[in-house]
């Protein structure tokens, strides 16, 4: 009886804070006369599923809007609606299970001469897990817009709750990076960028076990995880509307997982109203100091968690994008609609499929 | 420690206090406007000398920047307004291929004269460090406002100027 | 697998350099229109990087790095 009204209750806050962020998408959409620039809304639906038995359908609106040529909001509203089949809930719910993740997002964007100020939170509910963050940044341009460098903070409060125990476990994240980009001539770009987080607390996996001396048992990893990523992204524009991408990561924490990331794509304009895509993203990631398939002895960390395992992928990515010339389905003209479609193929026996479709409207 | 700290805050500040300072070079108030001879749509030259005596908007724009298309029929509305008063407009056209802005004017009709600058001289004789950049140039034939960028409280701002101008006497 | 991720920072050292090393030019306000196509624009979406990136934290084991919008027509 505890547990029903429990969930009733998350589920209950999970509702009001989805109306509340719907009424503030509303109340923005419903503010015009003001001084008026760019302003775009953006209507996604995500499709997610992998062979993990996890499906996952995600439409979010996000709404930008310029209040002035100085002041910007932004709010994004999110709904994931998750079903899970996988291994960890089929002990218990074998007709599946089923959860629901509520997100708003806001940010407050504020120039100031030739640098940007934004300023802004999340907060998201699902069943198992809380989470409240708040993020600033500053950027500053240089040398007539060709130079940028950005510095970004965000502190995130995490709150799993563990299963079917119903502890509620504590996460804090503070996470800084910084980013350099430069313009190298009228058709290239660089980005350069570092990444530093640092995660205290619970961070365990609620629901995997692992074997310890043929015992399943949930796993226990150490209380404090320091993540650091560098990255450089170029662009290049070719001729005859085609552009390259090209993104390098290399990542490394201290429980040893170390990752590199490399992802190659172009597009092309087949006309001004069809731009069509293409990447593929490989990535390569070594295990966490204390991972093994299955533990004997006493050890001091242990884990089922098979993200810190040695493993390597590859993601395929298409996409589309549709702009017609008047607008669309009577909306303003410049509105475009957007398809893409990733496969992911791990070598852990790992894959996943997602579907994204998104309406993309300027007024 | 400290010392992070108070380089970190010295950094912060430098970038805020930096950016929220004027960009550099561009023609300031009160200096006279550059010459300025381009080709007109019709194919005749237009030159800023030849609107001596009158109110003249000379406003830099490319059919890529997105500010630049909300602006360009107000500023054509603009010149419409004002133009029997002895107000005119140059609106210089940056793209760099002529197809491109060629596709952008089909679609909008105007009555202001655009000319073409694709080699990029007229912009860089004015300092412009911000697209879209606009001179509101009196009858004196000095540069007497100049706006970066483009919204609503721009639009309010030329009306003010125009008026402004428009009641001087050469 | 140690030679895979040999070859990737390799081509990644080799993509750094060649950027760094053609010469770094000032490019006028008005001669962005290349640069302000969204395909070279950093995170033009970034609701769709957003996603992306979430979904591929939550399946491996790395997260962050790519977390900044840039680039774009540097319209005011």
């Amino acid at each position: 009886m505890q547990v029903r009204q429990r969930r009733g209750r998350s589920a209950r806050v999970g509702t009001s804070l989805g109306l509340i962020g719907l009424l503030a998408v509303l109340a923005l959409v419903a503010v015009t006369g003001l001084d008026w620039a760019q302003s775009t809304l953006y209507v996604q639906l995500h499709s997610f599923g992998d062979t993990r038995g996890v499906t996952v359908l995600s439409p979010l609106v996000d709404l930008e809007k310029d209040f002035s040529d100085r002041t910007g909001l932004r709010v994004k509203f999110g709904v994931d609606a998750v079903t899970a089949a996988s291994d960890a809930c089929a002990r218990c719910h074998p007709q599946g299970a089923q959860d629901r993740r509520t997100y708003a997002d806001f940010a407050l964007l504020r120039k100031l001469g030739s640098a940007r100020l934004e300023l802004g939170g999340e907060i998201s509910r699902e069943n198992f897990y809380a989470s409240e963050s708040v993020t600033a940044s500053l950027s500053r341009d240089f040398n007539r817009g060709n130079t940028t460098i950005a510095g970004a903070y965000s502190f995130s409060l995490n709150n799993p709750e563990l299963h079917p125990s119903r502890n509620v476990e504590q996460q804090i994240s503070h996470d800084a990076s910084i980013a350099l980009t430069q313009t190298l001539s009228k058709t290239t770009i660089v980005q350069l960028s570092y990444d530093f987080n640092r995660i205290s607390g619970y961070q365990s996996s609620p629901f995997l076990r692992t074997s310890v001396n043929g015992q399943m048992v949930l796993g226990v990893v150490p209380d404090l995880r320091n993540r650091q990523a560098v990255s450089v992204r170029v662009r290049q524009a070719l001729h005859a509307g085609t552009y390259l991408q090209a993104d390098f990561r290399h990542y490394f924490d201290s429980w040893s997982v170390g990752s590199n990331t490399l992802s190659l794509g172009a597009s092309h304009y087949f006309s001004p109203v069809w731009l069509v895509g293409f990447s593929y993203r490989w990535y390569d990631q070594t295990g966490a100091f204390f991972y093994q398939p299955e533990y004997f002895g006493t050890p001091e960390y242990f884990t089922a968690d098979y993200r810190l395992a040695p493993f390597s992928s590859g993601l395929y990515t298409g996409r589309v994008v549709y702009t017609p010339e008047d607008g669309l389905f009577g909306l303003p003209k410049g509105t475009a609609l957007e398809f893409q479609y990733d496969r992911y193929v791990g070598s852990n026996q790992f894959q996943a499929a997602v579907f994204s479709g998104g309406l993309r409207i300027p007024f | 420690m400290r010392g992070r700290r108070s380089t970190l805050s010295f950094l912060l500040a430098a970038m805020v206090a930096g950016g929220a300072a004027p960009g550099a070079q561009a023609v300031a108030p009160g200096q006279p406007a550059p010459d300025l001879r381009l080709q007109a749509e019709d194919g005749k030259v237009v030159s800023l000398a030849a609107d001596k005596g009158k109110v003249v908007l000379v406003d830099f724009w490319a059919s890529w920047c997105p500010p630049c298309k909300t602006a360009f029929p107000e500023v054509d509305s603009l010149y419409r307004e004002f133009q029997p008063r002895g107000f005119d407009v140059i609106a210089v056209n940056l793209d760099e291929r002529r197809r491109d802005a060629e596709d952008f004017l089909a679609g909008r009709p105007h009555v202001m004269q655009v000319a073409f600058d694709p080699e990029g001289k007229s912009p860089r004789a004015f300092g412009l460090w911000g697209m879209p950049s606009s001179f509101l140039v009196g009858r004196d034939g000095r540069v007497r406002f100049v706006h970066v960028g483009y919204s609503g409280k721009v639009l309010d701002s030329y009306r003010r100027e125009i008026e402004q101008l428009l009641a001087e006497r050469p | 697998m140690r030679q895979r991720t040999r070859v990737m920072v390799l081509v990644g050292g080799v993509v750094l350099c060649s950027a760094l090393a053609a010469s770094c030019a000032t490019v006028q306000p008005w001669e962005r229109r290349e640069l302000a196509n969204p395909c070279m624009v950093f995170d033009a979406s970034a609701a769709q990087a957003a996603y992306d990136a979430h979904w591929q934290s939550a399946r491996e084991g790395s997260a962050g790095g790519f977390g900044f919008q840039g680039g774009g027509c540097g319209c005011k």
